[in-house]
């Protein structure tokens, strides 16, 4: 417990340790701060690949995991949600009639944000969703898009680039078509 | 118009800032008091500036200038004008000038105390606050200024401070976004500011830690005249943190008070470090032991404070608290960095000025015992600083995020905090220097006996769950001995100086104030723990739906589901949902309960009311998670049983009275000789 009383300063071994780990948190911080400023995804990006695991019931012929890269050539809606999400359940019926309606030329994906199974499921369920869906697992998709909410949906058009973010729920059936006719020939 | 003058008064305040500390900075180099003492003034001045600016910001607010961005994000027409004061702090750029608005506050109010004993502190003091002070409002000028309007250019709406072009003109929103409605909570007006004004208070600390290592005066000088500074950073930070519990309590409906969320953490890890601080400090006042580690402890404090200000608002750790993506990262980045290495820095140079005057003699004395509880401290903080950085670890190596859950918190911090409740037992019965097991042990047996007994009562009538027991066991430990102290002290003074009971304790704690304040705390704390070994370790939920008339049990309780409604209210832009619920215990009505979601329209966002019933015993908490709207018959809920979870608040009341009690500004009063009949104690004051 007592300290050694000399006339000496702090060993040199304990200063390089010590500015050693400071450096090392700072670049840590740095580093991880530099990947959230650049991390934002704004229309006119490119979409890198991702991946969703889909909820069994809700795979896409057949596979329970789909890629953005299966979908080239297509227009992809992808829609994040959550079952304890009130403001989700407003543009649940229209987003599922929109999918019908352009019956596969559009591919939609639903993304279950920070939820449980169970729940999401009877939410599923409740507005008779067809569509792929899946859990974020890890919150991946989340974190990439940096969605700041839920619901949020993210229009890529065929040539995988990023060209509008719907923040908050669709008031319409319209509304969804129209941002996908823009880029549906 | 406003807008800009409220911009104005804030980059004049920024300049005279700058200008305090440069002239401090040369008048300290070419040893002018003239030139310190035109700082000292210009220092003063930002406050009265911050003030104007908070002001005119505040109007805008309030009068519903949606024209103005922040306004619009944070105010909108149906919200009460309290709610609309408060929205200042309701979001990043207005929550910046607020703590800007506190720190001028602070430092003038330190740099108006009489200096004539500590002069040679003053431009250290003024410099450090004012390079603080100087950032907070350069990432309010150039980054998160709330004065930016929105403006129509071509028929598109651009957010800029100024006319962006000749022709353009102000757009004005028709109503604003409103504040967040979690936020409209009583919890979570106070919440905010007084965590801030805790952070805020730890720059005071910080900058004369600073002076003394700089000037090379590092004696306790600097830890007397912040003493109290410390204190009520303390009691501030230790406030925010049970407000935000009691909150999240209320409101976020989980049915928790504390989630490990990194926001939580970030808070709660200068609270660690301030708290061994607060412990520390009286080892180098009484024995003039551990100078460096109280340096250590007092830069930490103030490093975690930025650090975790930094993590959280600038997106690098996400969380229900986050900021949106901000710019201010990379400055935060370099300030943080800038504190962290010359606080090194000068603390490398100076660690051998900082020797202990003594040497630890006794493994029991006090001052081990509180040199141990360092330890435990700083273990609960590495645990936490671990948890929060892992993901990031994580993310770097592997690629993706790997975030530690509550269970490896509470695993990990768990045994620690009960040997913190244990040391809260034996401590105040060390003596200064050196103690004996067996002068320790004559002190405690007592005590140990009655919790022994309570505990084997509980033990077969309450639960046999061991964790529990031995939690209790500590609990009560810490209670009975802390009360003994109380008792002793006491009667020791009745005998001595012939007063009646109640006059001799009045008088003991009167002339205490710290000691005992510290021991209703020691006691707050226990009943704290009380509250949290409960609802750890014995809650009890379940979830299900039911149509009316139906019922759901758990633990002794039934909730049988009475009818539903839902309705509009314009005036507040708001829907209700509310369900009735009839309570049962063992059979027995108790009365009604009402679950409420609230929709809010401006915000588009829900806000789960729980219908609560409250008892020392326990905690029925009831959520309405969903219904059915066509049909109004079924709907589901969400119940949790909290057992002794009120103990956690009655816990923080006390708290709150022990460091109100321990921090208030007392008179000099003039030393009583109390000659104690128990050999072994010493005023820890």
């Amino acid at each position: 417990m007592s300290e050694i009383v000399e006339r000496k300063s702090v060993p040199l071994w304990i200063q390089i340790i010590v500015w050693v780990l400071l450096a090392g948190l700072l670049v840590l911080v740095g580093s991880t701060l530099s990947k959230r400023q650049q991390g934002s995804i704004r229309p006119g990006d490119t979409i890198p690949d991702f991946s969703l695991t889909l909820f069994s019931g809700y795979e896409f012929e057949g596979k329970s995991e789909v890629r953005l890269s299966d979908f080239a050539g297509k227009i992809v809606v992808l829609n994040f949600w959550a079952s304890w999400c009130k403001p989700c359940e407003q543009e649940a019926a229209e987003l599922e009639e929109a999918w019908k309606f352009y019956n596969g030329d559009v591919m939609f994906l639903g993304a279950d944000y920070v939820d449980t199974e169970p729940e999401a499921r009877t939410y599923l369920k409740k507005f008779q969703i067809t569509y792929p869906n899946g859990p974020d697992l890890r919150t991946q998709l989340s974190q990439m898009f940096r969605i700041r909410g839920v619901p949020e949906t993210y229009f890529i058009d065929q040539q995988g680039v990023l060209y509008y973010v719907k923040v908050g729920p669709f008031l319409s059936l319209d509304e969804i078509k129209s941002i996908i006719e823009q880029k549906l020939q | 118009m406003l807008a800009e003058f409220g911009y104005g008064v804030l980059v004049v305040s920024f300049l005279v800032t700058v200008y305090s500390g440069v002239a401090a900075f040369f008048g300290v180099r070419k040893n002018s008091a003239s030139l310190i003492e035109s700082a000292r003034r210009a220092q003063l001045l930002t406050f009265p500036l911050i003030t104007v600016s908070s002001f005119v910001l505040i109007y805008l607010l309030v009068n519903n200038h949606f024209e103005v961005s922040f306004a619009y994000e944070v105010t909108s027409r149906s919200m009460p004008t309290y709610l609309k004061i408060t929205a200042w702090w309701g979001g990043q750029a207005g929550s910046l000038l607020f703590w800007s608005w506190l720190l001028a506050a602070f430092t003038s109010l330190v740099t108006l105390r009489k200096w004539d004993r500590d002069i040679e502190f003053l431009p250290w003091v003024i410099v450090v606050s004012a390079i603080t002070l100087a950032f907070f409002l350069f990432m309010i000028i150039f980054h998160e200024n709330p004065f930016t309007r929105y403006w129509l250019v071509a028929g598109n709406v651009v957010e800029s401070m100024f006319k962006p072009t000749v022709e353009a003109t102000i757009f004005t929103p028709e109503n604003g976004r409103g504040l967040n409605p979690l936020l409209r909570h009583p919890g979570m007006i106070i919440h905010p500011p007084m965590l801030y004004l805790g952070f805020v208070s730890y720059v005071i600390p910080y900058s004369f830690a600073i002076a003394a290592l700089i000037t090379g005066r590092t004696d306790d000088r600097w830890t007397r005249i912040t003493r109290r500074w410390s204190l009520w950073a303390w009691l501030f930070l230790s406030f925010g943190l049970v407000l935000g519990g009691r909150w999240a309590y209320d409101v976020l409906g989980w049915g928790g008070y504390w989630g490990w969320d990194p926001v939580e953490i970030a808070a709660f890890m200068p609270w660690l470090t301030g708290t061994a601080f607060l412990h520390s400090v009286m080892i180098q006042e009484k024995r003039g032991m551990l100078k460096q580690w109280n340096m250590v402890l007092i830069i930490l404090t103030y490093a975690l404070v930025i650090f975790g200000t930094f993590l959280t608002r600038s997106g690098v750790l996400s969380s229900v608290h986050s900021f949106a993506n901000s710019p201010i990262g990379p400055f935060f980045m370099g300030f943080v960095t800038l504190t962290l290495v010359v606080s090194v820095y000068l603390l490398i140079r100076r660690w051998n000025d900082l020797r202990s005057e003594t040497e630890m003699k006794s493994m029991l004395s006090r001052e081990a015992l509180f040199l141990l509880n360092n330890l435990l401290f700083i273990g609960i903080l590495v645990v936490c600083f671990w948890g929060v950085i892992y993901p990031l670890i994580s993310e770097l190596a592997t690629g993706f995020k790997v975030t530690v859950g509550p269970p490896y918190y509470e695993r990990a911090t768990g045994p620690l905090f009960a040997g913190l409740l244990f040391l809260m037992a034996v401590a105040p019965f060390s003596a200064w220097g050196h103690s004996t097991l067996q002068t320790l042990g004559k002190a405690i047996w007592k005590s140990t006996l009655a919790s022994f007994v309570l505990t084997i009562i509980l033990f077969f009538t309450y639960t046999q769950n061991l964790y529990a027991i031995i939690g209790f066991f500590l609990v009560a430990l810490a209670i009975f001995s802390t009360l003994h102290e109380f008792w002793r002290g006491t009667i020791a003074r009745q005998k001595t100086q012939n007063e009646n009971f109640f006059t001799a304790l009045s008088n003991l704690m009167m002339r205490n104030r710290r000691r005992y304040g510290g021991y209703i705390i020691h006691i707050s704390m226990a009943l704290m723990a009380i509250g949290i070994l409960g609802i750890e370790l014995f809650q009890k939920e379940t979830q299900g739906t039911v149509a009316a008339g139906e019922a759901l049990n758990v633990g002794n309780y039934t909730v049988e589901y009475r009818e539903l409604a839902s309705w509009d209210v314009p005036s507040d832009d708001v829907n209700y949902t509310r369900a009735v619920l009839d309570i049962y215990e063992n059979g027995i009505y108790l009365g009604q309960l009402y679950p409420r979601i609230d929709y809010f329209y401006d915000a588009e966002q829900t806000m789960t009311i729980p219908g609560q019933r409250s008892t020392f015993r326990d905690d029925l908490y009831i959520l309405l998670v969903d219904w059915q709207p066509a049909s109004n018959t079924g709907a589901t809920f969400k119940i949790y049983v909290n057992p002794l979870v009120n103990w956690l608040w009655i816990g923080s009341l006390l708290f709150l009275l022990g460091i109100i009690f321990a921090a208030w500004p007392d008179k000099e009063l003039e030393p009583v000789k109390v000659k104690p009949s128990a050999q072994q104690t010493s005023a820890a004051d």
